[in-house]
């Protein structure tokens, strides 16, 4: 099964696509947004530059609902546990943006309390310079994830994640057979030392009845 | 929680977390609640998500290399921080900046103030479920964006005042631009009038809501427009009056109840009265330099390092070793859009900063919360938070 | 009444001296033993009644060239209503084997956050705080960050996030209600709050 899921075929591609361009024109922001970039992203949702253009039409402010993460300003150690906690309780398939200096590598506060970077806490796809990023910039980014999310293949990610559950599932039942296995040798062993007792006791009731 | 309320009866509250990501905690505030039904019981806050580390940068550059981290304080209003910071050191100087910076520092003052209430109303009406006075507010700032762009060269971040001067004078057409907006702006006004002043839903859920009397507001050391809401006519523009804001007619806001109707309105009413100054500033704008011409506290132009010596002395020095504050220590405050901005200044006579300590606006704001949003509804809450308009920026520097 | 009149009251009654260093305004170097009355006098009993405190600011003079005197000092200043454009400021010298000031947070609401600010940055200990706890940094932070020995980029890591029930605990009893059964969440198993966490 695994060998042919992993051959793109005329099924397996069609189908890639189709989840591909569904996946990329409908990438839900999760708007992490804690200083000076959220009030620039605020300005990439309104009127002149319409985030919704490119199907990231709501911005949702629950971490269940929303595929990409977008981190807009700085991260302090503070912030640090609640970032990550957020990232941990997103679904797959989920992106991550850093957006602006701040969130990239800690921009100018180079500082005891400010975390020199977001991929110190957790993975990032795409990286957006400036302090603050430009609209035009926001939208270059998810230009870019939206051709890195098209690059992805469905089918293999999930003909590998069943491969793995096969193996996994193969591992499991050949640790319960050895398990099961050491069980009733043990069990059998009990039995032969209980019968071992038993005979011995006759031997010994015989012997004792015989005197 | 089971807790016996001061009559002896028996409440099960549920302490329920807000922050500090939550869409209506604009930044990255946080309180804990205590909530009994609907009804909140007891509340307390915790800042500092947004901890950068402002006092302890400045430190370890120079005098001007201050500027940019002032830009991110309140980052709805950057110019106005920059200007508040220039302000407190030319002060030290004991200068007198010129005519012409006077007048634009004033007009550039008002448009931030006009772009920072706008973002506030905006977003208190967002957070409260209204996404077409969002719009209508964003246009203008659109605009004044663009003008931004056009004279300091980016849109959020400006760091357009330097000490001494500003970092460049304004361009050919900035007149027309800013009337243009100003016109925009007061259509927007109209827009968000017809939406706000009648309306049901909105005023059900802002007429007396989140009260404060002035006494209170006062001893928790409230400024600015949230003040003026409580019916305290204190503005420093008028108090203690900088760059001629006592010549312009112009009016300080007024509210009556202290209420979350009230900050905000006063806030519109603000944005009409910054429009008034800045049409009038805009007149008295005369052609003439907007540089101090004194190399010890003003980089030299580009133009003097190629002619001249001194021009080139001037500008290595004070790159490299910094412009050299007086020694001493100073407090001053600045009217900005959220109240008065304070920069207390310890200066060694150095280059570099000893201290700078920043006195927030919001931070006082944001202590009385917890008696503004006690005894009301949970809901209630998010109305009076945007109300406040607290900028994390600011907040926890 | 004038600033420099309420000095020279000041002056009389509490043997304040001047800040030489505030050349643009009146500054009162204070001995913290009469802090607290010097601060209840400007409140009440002037002329200029100072009822708004603007600011509370801690200095750490460990560099500062030609010091002479206790290291910290913690800097008020006071603003009135009344009287628009009145302002006055107050420095309370503190050395650095008795990091102790009495607290004003009695006298104005805004203190308590100011003071709690300053205990945060610079560890002074502000003696009947109700509730003196670090401010801007996390709990976990060791040290003092603006002092001027404390490297700048000296980082911290915070393994996972502070709850608040203690002290919204706390702040249910001074609203007057009793708490008879604490929440279940105040006794956090630690294992499993520090799952996920990121401490290395």
């Amino acid at each position: 099964m695994g060998n042919e899921a992993e051959k793109p075929n005329i099924i397996t591609s069609s189908l890639d696509f189709l989840v591909n361009w569904g996946r990329s024109n409908s990438l839900w922001p999760f708007p992490y947004g804690t200083a000076c970039c959220a009030i620039e992203f605020m300005s990439t949702e309104v009127g002149r530059y319409d985030l919704s253009r490119i199907g990231s039409e709501y911005v949702r402010f629950t971490p269940r609902q929303s595929d990409v993460l977008l981190v807009a300003g700085t991260i302090t150690y503070k912030q640090a546990p609640i970032l990550k906690r957020i990232y941990e309780q997103m679904a797959e398939p989920r992106w991550v943006i850093a957006m602006g200096a701040c969130a990239s590598s800690g921009g100018f506060y180079d500082c005891y309390c400010t975390v020199p970077g977001i991929d110190h806490i957790i993975p990032v796809d795409v990286y957006i310079g400036g302090c603050p990023p430009r609209p035009e910039a926001f939208f270059d980014a998810m230009f870019d994830l939206q051709k890195k999310v098209k690059d992805e293949s469905f089918m293999k990610q999930r003909a590998e994640s069943i491969k793995d559950q096969l193996e996994m599932i193969k591992a499991k039942t050949a640790e319960a057979k050895r398990e099961t296995a050491a069980c009733v040798r043990e069990k059998i062993v009990d039995v032969k030392d209980f019968m071992k007792e038993k005979q011995q006791d006759f031997v010994k009731k015989a012997q004792f009845w015989k005197e | 929680m089971i807790v016996l309320d001061p009559n002896g009866e028996k409440l099960n509250l549920m302490p329920l977390n807000v922050g500090p990501s939550h869409p209506a905690t604009h930044g990255c505030l946080r309180f804990l609640a205590a909530m009994d039904g609907e009804t909140i019981v007891a509340s307390v806050e915790e800042i500092g998500y947004l901890h950068r580390g402002f006092e302890k940068m400045v430190e370890r550059g120079t005098w001007q290399q201050v500027v940019p981290y002032t830009d991110r304080l309140n980052y709805c209003s950057a110019i106005m921080n920059n200007i508040a910071f220039c302000r407190t050191v030319e002060n030290m100087f004991g200068v007198e900046i010129p005519e012409r910076t006077k007048v634009l520092r004033v007009i550039v003052n008002e448009l931030s103030r006009i772009n920072d209430h706008f973002v506030c109303v905006a977003a208190a009406f967002q957070d409260l479920g209204g996404t077409t006075p969002f719009m209508y507010a964003f246009n203008p700032r659109e605009e004044i964006m663009c003008i931004w762009e056009k004279l300091t060269g980016a849109r959020l971040t400006n760091s357009f005042a330097r000490i001494g001067g500003l970092s460049r004078d304004s361009y050919e057409g900035f007149e027309q631009d800013v009337l243009a907006a100003l016109n925009s702006t007061e259509k927007a006004l109209k827009d968000l009038h017809a939406c706000l002043d009648r309306n049901r839903i909105f005023l059900d859920r802002t007429v007396g809501i989140g009260k404060i009397s002035a006494e209170k507001a006062i001893s928790y050391g409230w400024t600015g427009p949230c003040l003026r809401a409580s019916g305290v006519a204190s503005d420093l523009r008028k108090d203690e009056p900088y760059y001629d804001y006592e010549t312009y007619d112009w009016e300080v806001v007024v509210g009556t109840q202290g209420d979350c109707n009230d900050r905000l309105q006063v806030r519109l009413a603000e944005i009409e009265e910054s429009v008034k100054i800045v049409r009038q500033a805009l007149k008295r704008l005369a052609p003439g330099p907007v540089d101090i011409v004194d190399p010890r506290i003003r980089v030299p132009a580009h133009k003097l390092a190629y002619q001249d010596m001194e021009g080139l002395i001037g500008r290595f020095k004070s790159v490299y070793e910094g412009i050299r504050v007086p020694e001493g220590e100073y407090y001053c405050g600045s009217e900005c859009a959220n109240g008065e901005l304070g920069f207390t200044i310890i200066s060694d006579g150095s280059g570099h900063p000893y201290r700078i300590k920043v006195r927030p606006p919001c931070l006082t704001q944001f202590a009385a919360f917890h008696e503004l949003v006690e005894g009301g509804l949970l809901a209630d809450s998010m109305a009076v938070l945007s109300g406040l308009n607290i900028i994390a920026g600011e907040l926890d520097r | 009444m004038t600033v420099e009149e309420i000095f020279a009251a000041l002056e009389e009654k509490f043997g304040v001296k001047r800040e030489m260093h505030d050349k643009w305004g009146v500054t009162a170097i204070v001995s913290a033993s009469y802090l607290h009355n010097v601060v209840q006098f400007l409140k009440d009993e002037t002329g200029i009644k100072f009822d708004m405190l603007v600011d509370i600011a801690g200095i750490d003079y460990l560099t500062y060239p030609n010091h002479e005197g206790p290291r910290y000092a913690v800097a008020y200043a006071f603003k009135s209503m009344e009287n628009p454009g009145a302002r006055i400021r107050l420095k309370v010298l503190v050395s650095e084997e008795d990091l102790k000031v009495p607290t004003i947070s009695d006298l104005y609401a805004n203190a308590n956050w100011y003071e709690r600010e300053v205990y945060d940055l610079f560890g002074i200990v502000f003696q009947g705080h109700p509730d003196l706890r670090r401010l801007l940094n996390h709990v976990e932070f060791v040290g003092h960050p603006l002092r001027k020995d404390y490297p700048a980029q000296k980082r911290q890591w915070l393994s996972t996030n502070d709850y608040l029930l203690p002290e919204l605990e706390k702040r249910l009893e001074t609203l007057g209600y009793r708490v008879v059964q604490r929440s279940k969440e105040v006794e956090t198993n630690d294992n499993e709050f520090l799952e996920g966490s990121i401490k290395a």
